[in-house]
């Protein structure tokens, strides 16, 4: 370019006109385009202190909960389950943040025009958000279980290594799901309040009244199943199931809808 | 080169842009002018994918906008400044553009001090000002300084500096052989900037052409001590004279050195001569009416 503006309000001309910079001739591969979400994720204050709250919210309430409690916790399936579901609804929102925040914050535009197939955002988002969420949730469930092993005396540990991969499992699809349901949504507060309030409110209501269908429903409880060794096979699928449905619906919505 | 061909948006039963086609030539600017609402943004959004058309196609290189293969190393597009994310600093912001484009993070400090924006590089872009969200959206346009740059108006939020400066800057992209189109709803801004004009008022495209074809005749507006004497010297010299405002006499079609020989002919004084053009703004509200 030819033409610089001073910050002194003064205009300057440049005569000489530098080279063009090194461009990529193609598209970004998918793992360039992966780690881009990753760093917009990682960017802002609000993905940061998520981040973090996710890796150090269950730890501190395991923590609390130990040093308030009189009784003995048995065995540590339970604990880690519940610890893997509390970072699971955090990492929620952080995959809410990774789609909806860009709608939210008109940011889709810039994505979508330098990345104009919209599939393959949609795809990295997902990928970025199972990469972060598992790995949070890994950092969190192993703080967590550090917390147990010092504070618990006499709990039992059988089970223990799956229910750290439930709260893993867990850590990642729930991000995915946040990522999906933020796509379908594209509103930010929308997609949390929704979130929060089915997997909250409204699957309790219905475990409490129709504890059949609630299971076949209810990814919280499925997690809490998973790291107990409980119905394994319908948990896994309960969590897959909500899984590819917010992603179906993110993608759809995700073609279709203008960036007006 | 971009080719728009019957480019057509239809909300239900109300149609924003109709039947819309135009040519976009290397070297040239364009300015796209039109009220707010006549169709400008929906056009170039339609342009670049963001708003699928109801019908009609923009191709930009022969192809479609979402068919290549790095749109932003070819097209710099600025269409919402305030597009960004406020916790980024505007560093971050451009260096994630510029990865996303295929261009070193590097880039991102080269742009920001182009556009002046180096001191503010890392400060939180909701802290910015909006003519400091323009440049920035000027700077995320010209991360791998692309052949085309589309600016939906630009200039919003400017200072007079700032706008002179974007003046030089896009003659400048024109004039290295680069294409660009220029969309304002406040003619003076770009008045002096494009070549070539593309007005648009609900929804289609009512004038295109130069700008000297689209202003007309050129005149002279003169002031006489004596405006009744003059005006019949004018007359009787062969020349339309038209009353103007403030008792100035306007002569369409002809130049200052015309009416000041027929003034010094007949001993004239005269207390203001200078050329005047047909008003843009007179154009566009024919047009657009």
């Amino acid at each position: 370019m030819t033409a610089t503006l001073a910050p002194e309000h003064t205009v300057t001309t440049t005569v000489p006109t530098p080279a063009r910079p090194a461009v990529r001739p193609g598209a970004a591969s998918p793992a360039a385009l992966v780690a881009i979400e990753v760093r917009k994720s990682l960017s802002t204050r609000s993905g940061r202190a998520l981040a973090a709250a996710s890796a150090l919210l269950a730890p501190t309430a395991a923590l609390v909960v130990s040093a308030a409690s009189d009784g003995t916790l048995g065995s540590v399936t339970g604990p880690i389950g519940v610890m893997g579901m509390l970072t699971g609804l955090v990492l929620l929102a952080l995959g809410v943040l990774s789609t909806a925040g860009e709608w939210t914050h008109r940011t889709v535009q810039t994505t979508f025009l330098l990345t104009p197939r919209r599939g393959r955002v949609l795809a990295a988002k997902a990928v970025a958000v199972a990469l972060l969420g598992a790995a949070f949730a890994a950092v969190s469930t192993a703080l967590s279980v550090g917390v147990l092993a010092l504070m618990e005396q006499g709990i039992v540990w059988d089970g223990a290594g799956q229910a750290v991969a439930a709260a893993v499992g867990a850590g990642t699809a729930f991000a995915v799901i946040g990522a999906g349901t933020g796509a379908a949504l594209t509103n930010t507060p929308a997609a949390l309040t929704g979130l929060y309030l089915v997997i909250l409110g409204a699957l309790p209501v219905v475990r409490t009244f129709e504890p059949e269908i609630g299971s076949k429903l209810d990814p919280a409880e499925a997690v809490l199943a998973l790291a107990q060794g409980d119905a394994v096979a319908r948990s896994v699928l309960v969590v897959a199931a909500w899984t590819v449905v917010a992603l179906v619906a993110g993608a759809v919505v995700t073609r279709r809808r203008a960036v007006a | 080169m971009i080719t728009v061909h019957g480019l057509t948006k239809q909300y239900g039963t109300r149609t924003v842009v109709d039947d819309v086609s135009f040519t976009l030539e290397p070297g040239t600017v364009t300015g796209f002018l039109g009220p707010n609402g006549a169709g400008k943004s929906t056009t170039m959004r339609m342009m670049t994918g963001l708003v699928p058309a109801t019908s009609g196609t923009a191709l930009v290189g022969g192809r479609p906008y979402v068919e290549l293969p790095n749109p932003g190393a070819v097209v710099g597009t600025l269409l919402d400044a305030s597009a960004v994310h406020p916790g980024r600093t505007g560093r971050a912001h451009l260096q994630l553009l510029a990865a996303a484009a295929g261009v070193p993070a590097a880039r991102a400090d080269e742009v920001l001090a182009l556009v002046g924006l180096a001191d503010a590089a890392r400060r939180r872009v909701g802290g910015y000002s909006l003519g400091m969200r323009q440049r920035l959206g000027i700077a995320g346009a010209l991360l791998a300084d692309p052949p085309v740059l589309v600016f939906d108006e630009p200039a919003n939020g400017l200072d007079p500096e700032g706008i002179r400066w974007m003046r030089d800057l896009l003659r400048g992209h024109a004039a290295r052989g680069g294409t660009v189109l220029l969309s304002s709803h406040l003619l003076g801004e770009v008045e002096h900037t494009v070549d070539r004009l593309l007005v648009i008022g609900g929804g289609r495209i009512v004038a295109d052409g130069s700008v000297v074809s689209l202003l007309g005749a050129e005149g002279t507006a003169v002031r006489a001590t004596s405006p009744a004497a003059f005006a019949a010297a004018l007359e009787a010299a062969g020349f339309a004279v038209q009353q103007g405002d403030d008792g100035a006499l306007v002569v369409p079609g002809a130049d200052p050195a015309a009416v000041g020989a027929v003034a010094a002919a007949g001993g004239h004084v005269l207390v203001d001569l200078r050329p005047v053009e047909r008003a843009l703004e007179d154009l566009f509200f024919s047009l657009t009416a």
